[in-house]
């Protein structure tokens, strides 16, 4: 990467003036920026150590942002030592006590952006360009959303309740299954441990081929939440969408739709939407069935991610709603901590949570049910009709392997906190949980050998107690990668191959009063149709 | 050879006659192109439903189908005709002269149904203005369907440039010979309505303008032959499927080369048949010569031969070591009609072309007509194939309804119809209005071509047989 100008960044002058130009938009000492940037790229050349480089600019941070948390020499040389040496490492000595104390600081800093912006690609060993910090922070940042789901292929037992709540959500066309299930199979014979069956919504991806051909911009991602979303208003109908999607998940309006406008505005009333259910919070016509000449597809229902249906809604659609297995987790790709990351984390984890959820009982049903009974783990088993042996030992097994049981936001901190409620019932009935006397039994831990002391749960041990349980997955894929879309639904489950083709579900989409092709609806509009195909 | 010598009153006899068959023929494609109106109207009021696709995936159908086929072969078809008329410009290609001008309105009338079939195909054409061109900033950096706009409407406005500078020169000379329309109604005088039009043409006409305009003619003539092949169809008109790397009937480098041998073999076609048309119309067998003919199918030749070669080239690559979409896709054209039977024809085309060289007696202007007929037929067939085979043999495949179901509806049938008679029409419309053959072509045939001596060679060139008969 060389440039002509006198720049000493890699990126040459201009992307160093519009960096400059940030920082002088700050409070801060853009000299001082400059300078430091500067010398950064200079300790990635190796031209500078670290040391040296802390040494020359610590009285001059501290005069300027009255803080300067960066290590001391010798700690620098330990980090040296463990670590590359990158300037966003360098960076990194700006942190307080972890993440967010660097973050606190660099947005105090303000200048934060550009400093990192002008380390970018700036790596001691030459090596792979170092992504730009400030641009990771945005994709898998906590201040940036992304909608995206994980579904578990196994659990999904092909009811298509989805398809149907979708339909009636958005008040589809017959054929218009924006939300599709399928079974299929490899004719040259496959894995048969696990269930061919595929969920396709949109896969609403980063990279949309759809959006990238969209000659009009109907076709769009939202900034605010990653949705790829349609422009009722703006789309000409060119069908091009439809063309560069390689999952052929859209679906035309190529008459006029079943639902009037004023049937979706009262069927909004009736949802309880505080919109009507067509434009989303930019103002813009995006939900619900399209009408007619333009383009629909799944929209991961932005009403509800837009709060007009109640803060509840937000962070749900209407399939996962109505999938009766919870084979499908929406949430923030982005946010480690969101019900579709959690469950692709520890599928077993995620899929014995719900099942204890459906099967365990409740705390004060537990409560009543443990009254006068003994407090060693035997009687209360024994007096209580609901929890038996196994079902504590994957209760507890779940608490083992999670890190932070309850805490947060997402779905499935619900289901945790019900577990929570257990333990507090069996706890205060006086059974000590985090005990060998329990554990042990339980095969959730080692028995401690004579001498030793017991050294509490084993975690491999209660991950094989889930994974026995509930199983785990076959893989974990996302559809069509190779072609370079990056979406955003993983699934859990059997990847189909190149031959796979559909066949019979366990539920006709007739059946729950679906049409399956549409072909077969639209044929009955076409002139002249001769009723044979070339 | 003819012996009788071209005058200017050859080339203004289209313009001063109107015959029973001018009115029969008018009247034919007027209905034609009438009834297809009336079909798109009912397709505006009732939407895309009256056509025969549907969603590709588990709708069971095809999203592009025959508007788009025809969409991409009228475009081949306006290609050729100005390259033809770009080749006797810039290469000196003057035995084409007299229909250079037959092949730039072939250009033009071709454009116009393309872009008519672009309105067609959309499901909202009223949002063209303000959806394409207030987005368009944004999105030519991406859309390639916005590229190809973008192309078209330049290569239509470097033609109708090119066209209307040669026809001043021609107007201004023959102004006095051209018909004239001054109506009265009811007892007022309403001015030559042709005359407007000539007027306007040559507005500010002088002939020093001569020489300059010729310059940028051919500047102009530089850039469409540059633009069309490299650019058009030999570019946006093809990446438009070529860079979907979900249809691996479409995907790949070939494409390009593919699309512009195709779109060149049915401009040759499209131009032997409407000099035909012409010179059987206007006695113009000295005008519109057999070599012309002859010449003109060694060229058709030619670009068979490229387009099956790049055919070949597919059919090789699809079926030795594919993976597994590219063998459905290739295993489909080793079997499907309307893949077999074009490139039959095209191979029929080629063999009789090659027989024709090697026993000129073999050629005559009717088998030149019928090899034009086939290659047309051949390439809207093959091209509509290569649009809903794409769709058929995707890469995710999994859906019960892929392969889908299609079959043009009436209304998609009476399209193609249609824009023929639309484009039937412009040549009706247009010959009555100016020479469709140059005044340069007839100077040049007599040999008193008024110009400096460069064209000597070429006039050698041009009076002397390309093949001996």
């Amino acid at each position: 990467m060389s440039t002509d100008d006198e720049s000493f960044h890699p990126l040459g002058e201009e992307w160093e003036n519009d960096l400059e130009a940030m920082l002088d938009d700050t409070e801060y000492d853009s000299d001082l920026g400059m300078d430091m940037a500067r010398d950064a790229m200079r300790v990635t050349k190796g031209e500078l150590s670290e040391a040296e480089f802390h040494e020359k600019y610590h009285e001059d941070v501290m005069e300027e942002f009255g803080v300067d948390d960066r290590p001391t020499e010798e700690a620098y040389e330990e980090l040296k030592a463990a670590e590359e040496g990158t300037f966003s490492r360098v960076l990194s000595t700006f942190e307080g006590d972890g993440e967010d104390g660097r973050r606190d600081v660099m947005k105090k800093m303000g200048a934060g952006a550009a400093f990192v912006g002008l380390g970018a690609w700036g790596t001691a060993d030459a090596g792979e360009p170092e992504p730009n910090v400030a641009a990771q922070e945005d994709d898998d940042g906590e201040d940036g959303i992304q909608w995206g789901m994980a579904i578990d292929l196994e659990r999904c037992d092909g009811c298509l309740s989805c398809v149907t709540a979708c339909s009636q959500e958005n008040d589809l066309d017959q054929g218009v299954n924006w939300m599709y299930v399928l079974d299929y199979e490899e004719p040259r014979g496959g894995a048969d441990t696990s269930r061919n069956r595929l969920v396709r919504p949109c896969q609403h991806c980063t990279d949309a081929p759809c959006e990238k051909v969209c000659p009009t911009t109907a076709r769009h991602t939202r900034d605010s939440d990653g949705l790829v979303l349609t422009d009722y208003d703006v789309c000409i109908g060119c069908r091009y969408c439809q063309v560069a999607c390689p999952y052929g998940v859209n679906y035309f309006q190529w008459d006029e739709p079943d639902a009037s406008i004023d049937e979706v505005r009262e069927h909004a009333e009736q949802m309880g939407a505080e919109n009507d259910h067509l434009y989303d919070e930019r103002g813009r016509w995006t939900d619900s069935r399209a009408p007619r000449g333009v383009m629909s597809k799944c929209t991961m229902c932005p009403t509800r991610q837009d709060g007009f249906k109640g803060d509840e809604y937000v962070g749900t659609t209407a399939c996962e709603e109505a999938c009766p297995p919870d084979a499908i987790q929406f949430g923030n790709m982005n946010d480690p901590d969101s019900d579709p990351q959690t469950y692709i984390d520890n599928p077993s984890r995620g899929r014995a949570l719900v099942r204890m959820d459906v099967s365990a009982p409740s705390a004060d049903t537990l409560e009543e049910q443990l009254d006068g009974a003994d407090d060693d783990l035997e009687s209360v088993l024994d007096a209580s009709e609901d929890l038996d042996e196994e079902m504590l030992r994957i209760l507890l097994a779940i608490d083992i392997v999670t890190e932070e049981m309850g805490v947060g936001d997402s779905e499935y901190v619900e289901y945790e906190q019900n577990i929570l409620e257990i333990f507090d019932v069996l706890e205060s009935h006086g059974l000590d949980l985090a005990s060998e006397d329990v554990l042990v039994p339980l095969r959730l831990a080692d028995e401690p050998g004579e001498d030793d002391e017991f050294d509490g749960p084993s975690e491999s041990d209660a991950q094989a107690a889930l994974e026995a349980y509930a199983g785990s997955p076959e893989s974990n894929f996302r559809l069509l990668e190779d072609i370079g879309t990056n979406p955003n639904i993983v699934y859990l489950g059997n990847e189909p191959g190149p031959n796979a083709q559909q066949v019979d579900g366990p539920v006709a989409y007739d059946d729950v009063g679906l049409t399956d092709n549409r072909k077969d609806v639209l044929d009955e509009k076409t002139v002249g149709d001769a009723g044979v195909s070339l | 050879m003819s012996t009788k010598t071209p005058t200017k009153e050859d080339i203004l006899r289209p313009t001063n006659t109107f015959t029973k068959k001018y009115v029969a023929l008018f009247g034919v494609c007027a209905l034609v192109f009438g009834a297809f109106l009336v079909g798109w109207l009912y397709q505006l009021q009732q939407g895309l439903a009256v056509t025969g696709l549907s969603d590709w995936g588990s709708g069971g159908g095809v999203t592009w189908g025959l508007y788009i086929g025809a969409f991409i072969w009228w475009v081949g078809i306006a290609h050729g005709g100005i390259i033809l008329s770009a080749a006797v410009r810039l290469l000196g290609m003057d035995r084409y002269m007299p229909v250079a001008r037959l092949a730039e309105l072939l250009t033009i009338a071709g454009l116009s149904a393309a872009g008519f079939y672009i309105l067609v195909h959309m499901g909202r054409p009223d949002r063209m203005v303000t959806s394409v061109l207030g987005h368009y900033h944004i999105t030519v950096n991406n859309s390639p369907l916005v590229w190809d706009v973008t192309v078209i409407t330049a290569y239509f406005v470097l033609t109708a440039t090119y066209l209307g500078l040669t026809l001043r020169y021609d107007i201004s000379r023959l102004r006095d010979q051209l018909p004239s329309f001054a109506p009265e109604v009811g007892g007022k005088q309403l001015p030559d309505v042709y005359g407007l039009v000539y007027d306007a043409m040559t507005v500010g006409y002088s002939e020093k303008e001569d020489e300059i305009i010729e310059r940028m003619v051919w500047w102009v003539a530089l850039a469409i032959i540059i633009m069309a092949p490299l650019l058009l169809h030999g570019g946006v008109i093809p990446w438009l499927f070529a860079v979907l790397p979900n249809y691996p009937g479409w995907f790949g480098a070939i494409q390009g080369p593919q699309f512009l041998t195709i779109a060149l073999t049915s401009a040759i076609s499209g131009v032997i048949l409407v000099s035909y048309a012409f010179r059987r119309a206007y006695d113009w067998d000295h005008i519109i010569t057999d070599d012309i003919f002859r010449g003109l199918l060694l060229w058709l030749g030619f670009f068979s031969l490229l387009f099956l070669w790049l055919q070949l080239q597919q059919l090789t690559a699809g079926s030795f070591a594919p993976t597994v979409d590219h063998a459905d896709a290739t295993a489909s054209k080793f079997s499907h009609p309307m893949y077999i039977v074009p490139i039959l024809m095209v191979l029929g085309v080629l063999a009789y072309i090659f027989a024709t060289t090697l026993r000129p007696s073999l050629f005559s202007k009717k088998r030149a007509i019928v090899a034009g007929v086939f290659v047309l037929f051949a390439t809207l067939v093959e091209k509509t194939y290569f649009v809903i085979s794409g769709f058929w043999y995707p890469t995710f495949s999994i859906y019960e309804g892929t392969p889908g179901e299609y079959f043009p509806s009436a209304i998609e049938l009476m399209s193609v119809f249609g824009t023929i008679g639309m484009v039937t029409l412009i040549f009706l419309v247009v010959s009555k209005l100016v020479p469709v053959v140059e005044l340069h072509a007839v100077e040049h045939l007599r040999g008193d071509h008024g110009h400096d001596g460069d064209h000597e060679s070429a006039h050698d060139a041009a009076t002397e047989p390309e093949v001996e008969a």
